[in-house]
């Protein structure tokens, strides 16, 4: 395939039941895209097609390889008793036979990945008990060890510590040089300029194209609707937006 | 009132009580590493309820002269099928069709005992479990079940585990999720239906819940919870027969106290220096 | 039709018959409807907890010779707080802490009752007997059904408000805590009350079939509530015809005609949508 990923036409929903539509966009290997809308928007509906777990409405969506998915944070367990070193090995699952114990290679990739997350000294330390930034990594561990030509990535910023979101954004980096593909979602709209293209997403896909293209304030305006505020102050719109936590 | 206390070495010395030994000791590998998942993926209640619901099902056998093993196999896992069906009606619906249908296999197994083939006094060991009634078929199936935990644990226990940590990632680690989960609840079935006959069907949780709940308190990864219940459920097994010979009671009701009774220390202590670390 | 008279009037000439018959309806008058906020808030659970778990409080109290009442009340009391202390561990949750704490209440209650020399009447207070009902039993009966039809007329808009949008009850100044505790207490003092005539592996029919059956037919929360009560009114005096003309265990037969009824319900096709 010589996309990462191609979505045509693509409408997906739950218990058949529309939440999203119109979504038409391409991503080269080594390219970045940004996925980002309002929460309710679609974008983890959309993520969710693109892993293959809920069937699309309409339209076709292609994948490279199986995507690696890194969910929001908050959905997995803290309580379970499972050690950083645990969750990066599980990135070896799909590779050799699930049912087999994990090979000394798969133990390799998963100490090299905590390394070049830069938590190697937390191998042994449990999920739960490390920060937000530091789950985000070790999740992003799991991602590399599966070695997937295509990530997504479910708001891996959110909440994050300012030093992990630096070194999180610099792998980033490193994976679009190694040929990668990656998606991220994120309601946070200054983030979205540093990547290759944008989708803008709320229930339909309402652009697609490079940042500077696309972040103007009508498609902001039709994005977020009254959850943003634009700020202009003599340089290119900013948009600041408003945020619902839902519980 | 009560006896003087016995000797240990009873528990080695008299035949029937070696059986009862064995077999509560066969019940705790199953109890233990099928326990830790059971803890881990919240299956607590499932286990009590099926456990529970081979009651009417045994009762029958019973006085129809089958094996207790059948019978409860086949109610065991038409009660999981039932509860499948009810959870797809809503949680709210679906946990009180789960309660009903409990209360539902309890009546219909007294009213069958009591008046229809007036076993009555099978109740009490249906319910609570037997010190002297173990037989060889049961440790053939408990050592049986015993096994299929062992080869469970080995084999799908890392996918038992990824989904548990973060199901949504699943399908993206080409998990079989649907399969392995139903896999986990079917062996969890066969396996309560094993310790029916030592503990009773109402106490199955006292060895497929209690010592795997101990050892959350006590073990920081799976692989150490997965032996530390063990450990817990043939220690609570074994001193829990001892007090069941001592008292003359059903080894169920014992094992379930003792179990109990040390999860609160345990809790109670890791409460004290969780508040003093 | 000679027969259907006798049929009918059995029961009734006797006064353990006539009191059974009006322990049921008590029973069943007050908690059907409450079945219905149990089932409409999910606290079936809690509701099987607290019945299975204050088992060693009626031991004792039958042990003691005191009356089995108050070895409910304390049961439930007791069981409640333990729920609640073993729930804080967030490692084991309180799911599971609860299967530990209903676990060790039912084995140390058959402990209690199996280990000295004269067996307690276990089975009666596993299954009920409510062809045991005492006088002092139907008053408690009574006090419960004024009391808790009282709380529920209280707690009706509350309830409403709460199970309609419950994320909106607390702008409309709803108290959901408050309100969820008022419910949870009127589901205690139901238990420990409904647990003489029924026993307590079995009250759990009466606290949550009546809702089961009628949730997918009824329409308004009112009529919800009158059909549920009725319903749970209908299947305790069946039972205890059945156990009259059939001889079955009272308890049982209340409990199964409950259950069936509740199967049925929840099985049989709706009329609208």
């Amino acid at each position: 395939m010589s996309a990462g990923v191609r979505a045509d036409g693509l409408a997906a929903g739950y218990g058949g039941r529309q939440v999203l539509r119109d979504v038409s966009f391409e991503l080269e290997h080594g390219r970045t895209l940004c996925v980002l809308g309002p929460n309710g928007g679609g974008k983890t509906t959309l993520f969710k097609t693109l892993v293959g777990e809920l069937p699309p409405l309409r339209g076709t969506v292609e994948v490279d390889g199986r995507p690696a998915y890194v969910a929001q944070t908050e959905r997995t367990r803290l309580d379970f008793p499972v050690g950083a070193l645990d969750v990066a090995l599980m990135g070896s699952l799909p590779h050799g036979r699930w049912w087999l114990p994990p090979r000394a290679a798969d133990r390799r990739a998963a100490e090299d990945a905590l390394e070049r997350v830069g938590l190697s000294r937390k191998a042994g330390a449990r999920f739960g008990e490390l920060s937000g930034g530091q789950r985000q990594r070790v999740l992003l561990a799991r991602a590399l060890v599966q070695d997937a030509r295509v990530l997504l990535l479910d708001e891996p910023l959110a909440g994050v510590d300012p030093a992990s979101a630096e070194r999180i954004a610099a792998l980033f980096g490193e994976l679009r040089e190694e040929g990668r593909s990656l998606l991220v979602s994120t309601h946070d709209v200054e983030s979205a300029r540093r990547f290759d293209l944008v989708v803008c997403l709320n229930r339909r896909q309402l652009a697609f194209g490079p940042p500077r293209e696309v972040l103007d304030r009508a498609t902001l305006e039709a994005t977020y609707g009254r959850e943003m505020i634009i700020l202009e102050d003599g340089g290119p719109a900013r948009a600041v937006t408003v945020q619902h936590h839902e519980h | 009132m009560i006896a003087a206390i016995p000797s240990p070495l009873d528990l080695v010395d008299l035949p029937f009580m070696r059986t009862a030994l064995a077999e509560l000791a066969l019940l705790a590998v199953a109890g233990g590493l099928l326990g830790t998942w059971v803890v881990l993926r919240r299956l607590a209640f499932f286990a009590h309820a099926v456990g529970t619901a081979t009651f009417p099902g045994l009762v029958i056998a019973e006085a129809a002269g089958v094996t207790a093993q059948g019978a409860g196999l086949a109610t065991a896992l038409a009660y999981a099928g039932g509860v499948e069906r009810a959870g797809k009606a809503g949680r709210g619906l679906g946990d009180a069709a789960t309660g009903v249908l409990l209360v539902a296999a309890l009546a219909t197994g007294v009213i069958l005992a009591s008046d229809v083939f007036h076993s009555g006094a099978a109740v009490d060991r249906l319910l609570f479990g037997t010190l002297l009634g173990l037989g060889r078929g049961d440790l053939v199936f408990s050592a049986a079940v015993a096994v299929l935990a062992l080869v469970a644990t080995t084999t799908v226990g890392r996918t038992w585990t990824a989904i548990g940590f973060d199901p949504d990632s699943a399908s993206s680690l080409g998990l079989p999720s649907a399969r392995a989960d139903l896999l986990l609840v079917g062996l969890v079935a066969v396996a309560v239906v094993a310790a029916v006959p030592a503990v009773g069907a109402l106490l199955v949780t006292s060895v497929f819940v209690v010592p795997a709940a101990c050892a959350r308190l006590l073990a920081d990864s799976v692989r150490a919870m997965l032996a530390w219940a063990v450990g817990v459920a043939i220690a609570q097994g074994a001193l829990g027969l001892y007090l069941a010979y001592w008292l003359d009671t059903p080894p169920g009701p014992a094992v379930a106290t003792l179990g109990a009774g040390v999860y609160a220390l345990l809790a109670i202590g890791s409460a004290i220096t969780r508040r003093q670390g | 039709m000679e027969l259907a008279a006798e049929f009918l009037l059995d029961p009734l000439r006797s006064g353990i018959g006539r009191r059974a018959l009006l322990e049921v309806t008590l029973l069943g008058a007050v908690c059907g409807p409450l079945a219905f906020w149990i089932v409409s808030e999910r606290l079936s659970y809690a509701a099987e907890s607290l019945a299975h778990g204050l088992l060693p409080g009626l031991v004792v109290a039958a042990l003691a010779g005191l009356p089995l009442l108050l070895g409910a009340g304390g049961g439930v009391l007791v069981g409640a707080a333990l729920i609640a202390a073993a729930g804080r561990d967030e490692r084991v949750g309180p799911e599971t802490a609860t299967g530990v704490v209903v676990t060790g209440m039912l084995g140390l209650g058959a402990l209690l009752a199996l280990a000295p020399e004269t067996p307690q009447r276990l089975e009666e207070l596993l299954f009920g007997d409510p062809l045991g009902v005492s006088d002092a039993d139907l008053v408690a009966a009574l006090v419960l059904a004024v009391a808790g039809a009282a709380t529920l007329a209280g707690l009706h808009r509350p309830l409403s408000v709460v199970a309609l949008d419950p994320s909106g009850a607390a702008a409309l100044g709803v108290r959901l805590t408050l309100v969820r505790l008022a419910l949870l207490g009127l589901l205690a003092v139901a238990v420990a009350v409904a647990v003489q005539g029924l026993g307590n592996l079995l009250v759990l029919a009466v606290l949550l079939a009546p809702a089961v059956a009628v949730r997918r037919h009824a329409s308004t929360v009112r009529g919800s509530m009158l059909a549920a009560g009725a319903l749970a009114v209908a299947g305790g005096v069946a039972g205890i015809y059945a156990s009259f003309q059939l001889g079955s265990a009272a308890g049982a037969s209340v409990a199964l005609a409950l259950s069936v009824a509740a199967l049925g319900g929840a099985w049989l096709p709706t009329k609208r949508r």
